[in-house]
């Protein structure tokens, strides 16, 4: 009697629980709405707009029509095409051996060229592609000048400033991004077929480019397109690279069309320039999707707990090391030492005896004269507030995604990911423009919650997909014995699910933050004087034509950088031991 | 009638020794002191120590103690666009004392964009006293093509605007976004057609582009080694004054955009934005700025920049150069490629 009693009694509260979720739920799809659907309601306002942001005015197709009568836009479409491509395929050069290298062989060294790699990601793209115009630029590049030394040539052996450059210089950059997305597939691959091609006699190359690469090849399409998507939104290294050259990408040109040289800014062009863009993307953003889902019907990654045997390279090991230390060199050695080296000099020079003589600690000790401590305490907010937003936005979303029958779950996973279709400098130029004309119902513009709402919505596609991984992981029951004992469902997804999951968050946490650190783009297009950050006013040094100052700034941040990630990660794995 | 001139006069030297007339000025800085500090953008050349060294002269002459916060200029064209998309919103101006070049200040004045004041009340010298009102003219630029002198010797160097066609060059020329030192040249010395087909030959030169700073820093690491206009803020600036790169002296005519200060409409600080943009034109503020930005202006006797103009054939900007110089400045960004497509 008292179990059907309370049956009976359950069945309401479980009803309310229910619609309490779906309300949950539903409050949650309409706050991504919002966040997302309101800077591209501005973006394709503002390309069926003339004039500036919150002059009105009647809505109008000549944007359009300016844009896509003009031949260049086409040319530029080329130029984007094969600058991504490019980007892709240099990226996936270095990526996928590495990735095989350390996480399928006995490769030595492998926890130092971890850690090295993620010194790389630290080094900002925007100063690693000054060191390699020192490096590779025709007319004063190192490696021109020896050529022309050793070989008397008269023409310069390389040249930066064309597109394959532009896609070697953004594709070396990808490389760690390239390499953590892959590295699960790799990790957990059953090794039976690599074992059954060298019990055949098949050589480690041969088996690598016969076995390993067509099994992982749907993870590494799916890798390819999210790249793609990346590279035709990136705007540093065609800055600095292609601008000068004339070599236009979409990228450059809505930041241009915006941020004008000459003239004032167009927002309307802009607007028109991002609607590809944006097309582009979702067009994109499906076939990414497609080829997620594709990938794990041929999935041959096993259960959890599951260790696969490292191969060993015996004499391959060293031309493995090898090629480790050319990526690493062109990743993090020289760019390092180049910003090193231009930190320590009055102005930027070739290295010379004479140059050596002018050394001096001067940029270091006179760094807080040019900056002051904005741009750090804003960086260091977006630091803090940006992951911690995205990770708690991604829990929510994952929660009602994996963990609900919420009817319209599927459509909020999907939302959560549409932004990742969005580049980051349209979504500024919305949020942008959002700001102004309407800023007595957004107040925002100028300040930094404009950059970390921008950067949140940015990465929040990232931190679904990495919160949805880890939470497929743990197991319903455990939530149900916490529901058994009575627990709230909150209490259960602080107290039992959250830590279950919080090695995962934390991983993305810091590399969200990292992210956060050196994104440039987004902080430019929104960037006034109370919302400076390192990353624009590395920019803006660069545009006075502070390089050596630059330089040491870019010194400092890795260096700081190093030591608060190291830090973290360290006081982290302790905290995991103590707690298991 | 003689007695009650004399007493008039009396009471004339008495009143104005004593302040009675100095009001407009004495009005500006008590309305500084409650404004208690401003934002200033001004080239980054100044550095911020030169700015703090104004802000410290600027205190001691008028008794005050307000914050100058010194927003180094990252691009005046951008910040310019700014200004006016800021204003169409109705959103204040992030600044409230711009100091830029006259080619940039004529945008706003194009648009009504300056909280203009009755300097001359202050004591500014009206030839210093710019777009009705809106801006005071305190130093000079002086712009010419400049070499890297590792790389060019001084008898190779361009010897006229016209040298810089020469197909020796092509492929080892710069040019900048600031496309306004044409525009200069178009509206004064040379004329529209002449300078629009230069720009048009420039072109064939397969430049480099860039914005100033990024210029000088590839002329510096001679990935050029003639820049097409260089300003002499560059050359001037602390940290470059041992740097191998030169201007072609031999060029003319020479051209000189000037500094001018100019409060922008709506600004928060308007008050201490007018007594700064007066204070800059003392000869006090002249030296300060010279030692540290390098400029000084060509209107007054006896400065830097006075000497340096003499003998020389000089293009100037006038206020009513300022459509066109406005116009050809956007159209030879389009030639050379400068402002997108």
């Amino acid at each position: 009697m008292s179990t059907a009693t309370d049956a009976a009694a359950a069945r309401p509260a479980v009803d309310v629980r229910v619609s309490g979720t779906g309300f949950f739920a539903g409050g949650l799809a309409a706050l991504l709405l919002v966040m997302i659907g309101a800077p591209l309601a501005m973006v394709v306002l503002m390309s069926l707009r003339t004039g500036f942001p919150g002059e009105g005015g009647p809505l109008t197709l000549v944007n359009f029509a300016a844009v896509y009568s003009n031949p260049g836009t086409y040319k530029v479409l080329a130029n984007t095409m094969l600058f991504a491509t490019g980007t892709v395929l240099v990226t996936l050069v270095f990526a996928v051996p590495l990735v095989w290298l350390l996480m399928r062989t006995d490769l030595p060294l492998k926890g130092t060229i971890y850690v090295l790699m993620t010194v790389g990601i630290l080094i900002p793209v925007f100063l690693r592609t000054i060191a390699w115009i020192l490096l590779l630029s025709p007319r004063i590049g190192l490696v021109n000048q020896w050529a022309r030394q050793l070989f008397g040539l008269e023409q310069p052996l390389l040249s930066l400033y064309n597109i394959p450059g532009m896609a070697f210089i953004q594709g070396v950059s990808f490389v760690p991004s390239a390499f953590f997305m892959l590295a699960a597939a790799y990790r957990t691959m059953d090794p039976a077929l690599e074992e059954a091609a060298y019990t055949s006699g098949v050589s480690k190359l041969q088996t690598f480019l016969r076995i390993n690469v067509p099994i992982t090849l749907p993870a590494i399409a799916g890798v390819m397109v999210y790249l793609f998507m990346t590279a035709i939104a990136v705007f540093e290294v065609p800055a600095i690279i292609g601008f000068p050259a004339r070599i236009l990408v979409l990228s450059a040109l809505i930041f241009t069309s915006t941020n004008p040289p000459t003239g004032l800014p167009n927002y309307g062009q802009a607007g028109a320039y991002g609607a590809i863009m944006l097309a582009a993307g979702l067009i994109l953003a499906y076939f990414y999707t497609r080829l997620v889902r594709h990938g794990k019907k041929y999935t041959v990654i096993t259960g959890r707990g599951y260790r696969p045997r490292e191969i060993a390279l015996g004499s391959w090991k060293w031309p493995a090391l090898a090629f480790v230390f050319v990526y690493l060199a062109m990743e993090v050695f020289i760019p390092f030492l180049v910003l090193l080296w231009a930190s320590l000099l009055p102005h930027l020079q070739l290295p010379s005896a004479e140059a050596v003589a002018q050394m001096t600690f001067d940029n270091y000790t006179h760094m807080f004269d040019h900056v002051g401590a904005l741009p750090f305490i804003n960086t260091a907010i977006l630091m803090f507030v940006v992951p911690t937003a995205t990770m708690v936005l991604s829990v929510l979303v994952s929660w009602v995604v994996v963990r609900t029958n919420v009817s319209f779950r599927g459509a909020l996973d999907t939302l959560a990911f549409v932004p990742h279709a969005i580049p980051g400098i349209l979504l500024a130029v919305g949020l942008a423009y959002l700001g102004l004309a309407y800023r007595s119902y957004f107040p925002v513009y100028g300040t930094i919650l404009i950059i970390a709402i921008a950067h949140t919505i940015n990465w929040i596609a990232y931190g679904t997909r990495t919160t949805n991984g880890v939470m497929i992981q743990v197991h319903r029951e455990l939530e149900e014995a916490g529901k058994v004992s009575g627990a709230s469902t909150p209490t259960v997804l602080g107290r039992i699910v959250l830590p279950l999951i919080a090695a995962g968050i934390f991983n993305s946490w810091i590399w969200i933050s990292m992210l956060s650190y050196r994104e440039v783009t987004m902080a430019l297009a929104l960037g006034t004087r109370k919302n400076l950050v390192i990353s624009t006013i590395v920019w803006q040094f660069w545009g006075n034509g502070w390089v050596p100052q630059v330089a040491a700034l870019g010194v400092i941040l890795v260096a700081f950088a190093v030591v608060v990630v190291g830090g973290l990660k360290l006081g982290f794995s302790r905290l995991g031991e103590w707690h298991s | 009638m003689r007695s009650i001139r004399i007493l008039l006069l009396l009471v004339f030297i008495v009143l104005g020794g004593s302040g009675a007339f100095a009001a407009p000025i004495d009005d500006l800085v008590a309305a500084a002191k409650k404004e208690n500090g401003f934002e200033f953008y001004a080239p980054s050349t100044l550095t911020p120590l030169g700015a703090q060294a104004l802000n410290a002269a600027f205190n001691r002459k008028y008794g005050l103690n307000v914050k100058l916060q010194y927003n180094p200029s990252g691009n005046m064209t951008r910040d310019i666009g700014k200004i006016v998309g800021l204003s169409a919103s109705g959103t204040p101006p992030e600044w409230d004392l711009m100091v830029v070049t006259d080619a940039h200040h004529a945008t706003l004045w194009l648009r009504k964009l300056h909280q203009t004041f009755d300097y001359k009340s202050i004591g500014v010298d009206p030839k210093a006293i710019q777009y009705d009102n809106g801006t005071v003219n305190f130093a000079n630029q002086f712009v010419l093509p400049a070499y890297n002198k590792q790389l060019v010797n001084a008898k190779d160097a361009p010897k006229s605007w016209d040298d810089l066609l020469n197909p020796k060059w092509k492929g080892k020329l710069g040019v900048s976004t600031a496309t306004h030192h044409l525009g200069r040249l178009a509206a004064g010395a040379w004329g529209e057609e002449k300078t629009t087909q230069f720009v048009q030959a420039l072109t064939k030169q397969e430049l480099m582009l860039g914005r100033l700073g990024e210029i000088y820093q590839r002329l510096l690491l001679g990935e050029i080694v003639v820049a097409v206009s260089l300003s002499d803020s560059e050359l001037k600036a602390e940290a470059n004054r041992k740097a191998p790169v030169v201007f072609a002296e031999a060029v003319s005519p020479l051209i000189a955009p000037a500094y001018h200060a100019g409060v922008p409409k709506n600004a928060a600080h308007p008050k201490t934005g007018h007594l700064f943009a007066a204070y800059l034109t003392t000869q006090e503020a002249q030296k300060i700025w010279e030692k540290y930005a390098g400029q000084s202006s060509a209107l007054i006797p006896g400065t830097s920049a006075y000497k340096y103009v003499q003998g020389k054939k000089v293009v100037y900007m006038s206020q009513d150069q300022a459509d066109t110089v406005d116009r050809l400045s956007r159209e030879y960004g389009k030639i050379l490629g400068l402002s997108g497509l």
